[in-house]
């Protein structure tokens, strides 16, 4: 069943078709989620949003794609949560523990490349918002441009923008030597 | 991506690099994906709604699928308080989905059995706030849902620190832009509490309106046994809750998080507008609660 047919079935109450979207989406959405600001809270995130976008799937434009539109709603639920704390949205990132298991036999390189892994990430979560979440749409979550856009629901132009902003940033703060 | 045609190298270099960062940071798990599904499906199916169109579905929690319920007698849905107007939506803090470990249950039911203080003590925690599952956020409130319905409050006290005041003082007072239903009229008091984040109006009747900063965190709770709260979705443009019973109520002190019980309170509708969150108290029903609460200018 492709994500057309789920959603014509589900908006005729099928809600195993429903259920086979949600599994469908579960994981990205997740990471989409956690990635955006919801650390902890990820998963309350996603369960939310799938009930809320199935209230709302009768709005969506059918044909268009179903993972940006989903993707969205997460981001639009993981934006109240955190503003909800009156906090900004944390980017509870870490490098994850294969980061530094590469090349065991050039420890010294791995260091240097885990150091600038740190770095970066630190830098990463210095950006402003707006660049921070582009940066992160883009290359962490590896959406296109239009993706982005329609996840962040700002234009097309102001993902390029704030993308070319944020890696100039990121270039200046940890410099362009690879390690 | 354009900025790779644009610019040379380097740029590239750090774009590839950020592509290949994503891939080792530390995300956890995500739950299974049937799991997910599941709590979703439970969710949309279990609310006590009054429309079976799924469109129109309002939103309800997860019934805890799959884990009896701790106190044998029968699930209850527990309302979804994430879906304010606006965007200062409270959440509850612990969602399960479905199989999760019984575990908590059995915690939250010896939360339940302990008194008041007690449980606003273990809900000012983060563990806490996981392990007493059913306390819920929703407009600034905590709704405390509970398998039976609570003791009521004999008692009456007043908000901390709260004052009569001349409804037109209100608007020099309070922390937030302050609004009236104009289908209720000009208030025949009103009263200002706790350094100008709470505002009351009164009418007669036993009719109460409290307005209270939007920003913070939940600032009463309320102790709900059966019957469960009604989901009013978006009727004259408010989404929110409907109390329809007379329920204990009490005041979630700034400071130290200090739950202070205050009264037995009426039915009330609960919601949230333009970064206020509003209680309605003492209206008979929730139509004309909605109806007044569609009325504020």
């Amino acid at each position: 069943m492709d994500d057309d047919e789920a959603i014509a079935r589900s908006l005729d109450g099928d809600l195993a078709a429903y259920e086979v979207l949600v599994a469908r989406y579960s994981a990205l959405a997740h990471r989409t989620a956690y990635m955006l600001g919801a650390g902890n809270e990820a998963e309350d995130v996603v369960q939310e949003a799938f009930v809320k976008a199935f209230r709302h799937l009768p709005g969506f434009r059918r044909g268009a794609p179903f993972r940006p539109w989903l993707l969205r709603i997460v981001a639009n639920e993981t934006h109240n949560l955190t503003r909800s704390r009156g906090r900004r949205a944390e980017l509870a990132l870490r490098l994850g523990a294969e980061a530094d298991e590469r090349a065991p036999d050039d420890p010294e390189g791995a260091a240097v490349a885990t150091d600038r892994r740190g770095r970066l990430l630190a830098a990463v979560r210095r950006l402003p918002e707006r660049e921070r979440q582009a940066v992160v749409c883009r290359y962490f979550l590896q959406l296109t441009e239009a993706e982005t856009a329609q996840v962040l629901d700002c234009p097309v132009g102001t993902v390029k923008s704030s993308t070319h902003r944020g890696l100039a940033r990121l270039r200046e703060e940890v410099g362009n030597e690879l390690a | 991506m354009s900025s790779h045609e644009q610019q040379d190298g380097p740029l590239g270099d750090l774009e590839a690099e950020l592509l290949a960062l994503g891939d080792l940071l530390d995300v956890p798990a995500p739950p299974p994906a049937d799991t997910v599904a599941a709590a979703v499906r439970a969710r949309l199916t279990q609310p006590p709604t009054e429309s079976p169109d799924p469109a129109g579905a309002p939103d309800a929690g997860a019934p805890d699928a799959g884990a009896p319920d701790a106190a044998g007698e029968g699930r209850h849905p527990v309302p979804d308080p994430a879906h304010g107007p606006d965007s200062l939506r409270h959440r509850p803090p612990a969602r399960r989905p479905a199989g999760r470990p019984a575990r908590r249950r059995v915690r939250w039911r010896v939360a339940v059995a302990v008194v008041l203080a007690a449980v606003a003590v273990t809900a000012a925690t983060p563990q806490g706030r996981a392990a007493v599952a059913r306390i819920l956020r929703f407009a600034g409130i905590e709704l405390e849902i509970t398998g039976t319905p609570p003791r009521p409050v004999t008692t009456t006290a007043p908000l901390p620190g709260e004052r009569a005041v001349a409804p037109s003082e209100l608007p020099g007072l309070a922390r937030f832009e302050v609004r009236t239903p104009a289908r209720l009229g000009p208030p025949s008091a009103a009263s200002v509490s706790d350094g100008g984040r709470v505002v009351s109006m009164f009418w007669p009747g036993g009719v109460r309106l409290d307005q209270f900063d939007g920003e913070m965190e939940p600032y009463f709770f309320k102790q709900l046994g059966p019957p469960f709260p009604e989901y009013v979705d978006s009727v004259g443009g408010v989404e929110g809750w409907w109390i329809g019973g007379e329920h204990p109520l009490g005041y979630l002190r700034r400071t130290d998080g200090t739950a202070v019980p205050l009264r037995q309170a009426a039915p009330t509708l609960i919601w949230s507008s333009r970064g206020v969150n509003l209680r309605l108290e003492g209206v008979r029903t929730a139509r004309e609660a909605v109806a007044v609460a569609a009325s504020l200018r």
